[in-house]
């Protein structure tokens, strides 16, 4: 009734295509073995494409679980066993040890007689989208925050001094950081980096205050409106009092944002909110300061022709009352973990209770693909409302 | 540190690989334990012309079907690569890539309990390969 098995046709196709009313002979393949080098990998059919044309890598320190990485997309890549006998079945020539064609034409190929397990799979890796692991980008770039001192010293960076002060090609963030090439360029340019001389940087945040603070002066001196600053103009003033091109590009990209091309030039257009945060974090970097003395320097500092609100620095600064009055200090969104657990840890810590317009803007950032804000809220927080007509209230879980 | 995930076979030209899952675990006997390359595990056979298959191992029947997976599965290797290190990592000179070998889109799927065959035919198979075949299907608890 049954076929004698076909001995011509080996391997994984003899398997899937076995016609109705044949057999074929199962058996262990010659190289049978624990081959831990081969790995199942379960994905979605539409990361299918990446993977087959090499548009994927593994990023990773040793002590970090892997993440993949597509050119816009991080996953975590997380293994699943499984209790079943999972027998894997290569095609007819694959051969581990297959180092020329002859060992594949000889009596091993001819010894599979039907199709041959070369390995029990204890199970697969699967992917999980994850958010960038973006955290590590932020400290290491301020081991060596780029200050005026090095900008004047124009110090010469050759190996003696790197092996000094650890500095970061891209490439060198590509090994480091678990994130893909487009998630990692928008993490530098949340975090303002800059590349000098090929290496990312993050200025001193008291550097970056000179060049601005020349900036406003220049724009007073030459009568420049700070909505439609000319680039051209911009740069080769700030040039000439000592700041290198660079830089003066980057505080414009920092603080402002453009505003169209005309005919070549660019045109800039500073941007309120931050201008008066930098400012801010200016003041309250030695400490906090009452609400009074906090506002009258502020408003001191700030282009009479820019429009600013206290309310501009949500998600930067906290205040707080302590007896009658009202105190003002540093605490910065950009500074928080970027994964929701330890982001509302450290929140609770900051303050047992938020109420919802205070907390919102810290974890307006917080990305973590299949979770809406809702959901955040439910799972790290406890939600109460002391009165029906009062504002609802958040609390650690 | 970065690990390159290849495709030396060429995205077209992928081949395909294939699974039979089964509940429970092919024992073998023990005088083969250390020798199990090419031993014979049972026979797989198709029936009819629907895609419900049998696999007898030893005096165990299983049946099942072919499945196409929920999700592909790509077969990887790992291989380790001696050369010098580009970047200024301070880690040994080798380096580790995964190449795709294969893809995996169906499977043959055995997921109840194995009928004993008391009595019955033993497949006849050629090859000098059977006569030492012992394997036995266990079925798990």
């Amino acid at each position: 009734m049954m076929e004698q098995p076909q001995p011509c046709c080996k391997g994984a196709q003899v398997m899937l295509n076995l016609q109705p009313t044949s057999s074929v002979s199962i058996q262990y393949h010659p190289l049978f073995g624990s081959h831990d080098d081969l790995i199942l990998l379960e994905l979605d059919e539409k990361l299918l494409p990446d993977v087959l044309y090499q548009r994927v890598t593994l990023r990773g320190q040793t002590d970090e679980d892997a993440v993949l990485c597509t050119k816009s997309k991080t996953y975590s890549v997380k293994f699943v066993g499984t209790s079943n006998s999972v027998l894997l079945v290569p095609p007819a020539d694959y051969s581990t040890s297959c180092k020329n064609s002859r060992d594949c034409d000889g009596e091993d190929y001819e010894q599979q007689i039907g199709a041959s397990v070369i390995k029990v799979a204890p199970g697969n890796m699967e992917l999980v989208e994850v958010a960038p692991r973006l955290d590590k980008l932020k400290s290491i770039l301020s081991e060596n925050l780029y200050s005026s001192d090095e900008a004047l010293e124009k110090a010469d960076l050759d190996s003696m001094e790197r092996s000094k002060r650890r500095l970061y090609t891209w490439d060198d963030l590509t090994n480091k950081v678990q994130a893909s090439d487009d998630e990692l360029r928008t993490g530098l340019q949340a975090r303002s980096a800059v590349e000098i001389d090929g290496y990312w940087r993050i200025v001193d945040e008291k550097y970056m205050d000179l060049i601005l603070r020349m900036l406003f002066h220049n724009s007073v001196l030459n009568d420049w409106s700070l909505d439609s600053l000319i680039e051209d103009k911009v740069v080769s003033v700030l040039e000439s009092d000592g700041f290198p091109r660079k830089l003066a590009y980057h505080c414009l990209y920092v603080y402002g944002g453009r505003v169209e091309e005309a005919m070549d030039r660019g045109v800039w257009k500073m941007d309120a909110r931050r201008v008066c945060v930098h400012f801010a974090r200016g003041i309250l970097r030695e400490g906090k300061r009452k609400m009074e003395s906090f506002m009258e320097e502020w408003m001191r500092m700030i282009p009479e022709e820019m429009q600013v609100s206290f309310d501009m620095l949500e998600g930067e600064v906290l205040t707080e009352k302590l007896g009658v009055e009202t105190w003002v200090r540093v605490f910065s969104v950009s500074s928080l973990p970027s994964t929701p657990a330890e982001r509302f840890s450290i929140l609770f810590k900051e303050r047992p209770k938020w109420e919802w317009k205070d907390l919102e803007p810290y974890i307006r950032d917080l990305n973590v693909p299949g979770l809406s804000s809702e959901a955040l809220l439910l799972k790290y927080t406890r939600r109460t409302q002391p009165k029906v007509d009062a504002e609802p209230v958040f609390t650690a879980r | 540190m970065q690990i390159q995930v290849k495709c030396s076979c060429g995205a077209e030209n992928c081949p395909e690989w294939a699974i039979i899952e089964l509940q429970g675990v092919v024992e073998v006997q023990p005088s083969f334990q250390d020798s199990l390359q090419n031993l014979r595990i049972g026979q797989l056979c198709r029936p009819s012309s629907q895609e419900n298959y049998t696999f007898t191992v030893g005096y165990h029947e299983l049946t099942g079907s072919k499945v196409a997976l929920k999700k592909p599965m790509l077969v990887l290797k790992k291989i380790k690569c001696m050369g010098t290190d580009q970047s200024d990592e301070a880690t040994s000179s080798s380096r580790v890539e995964l190449d795709v070998v294969g893809i995996i889109r169906h499977k043959i799927l055995f997921k109840n309990r194995p009928k004993a065959l008391i009595s019955g035919p033993q497949p006849v198979v050629k090859g000098k390969a059977n006569a030492a075949a012992a394997a036995t299907q266990k079925q798990s608890v």
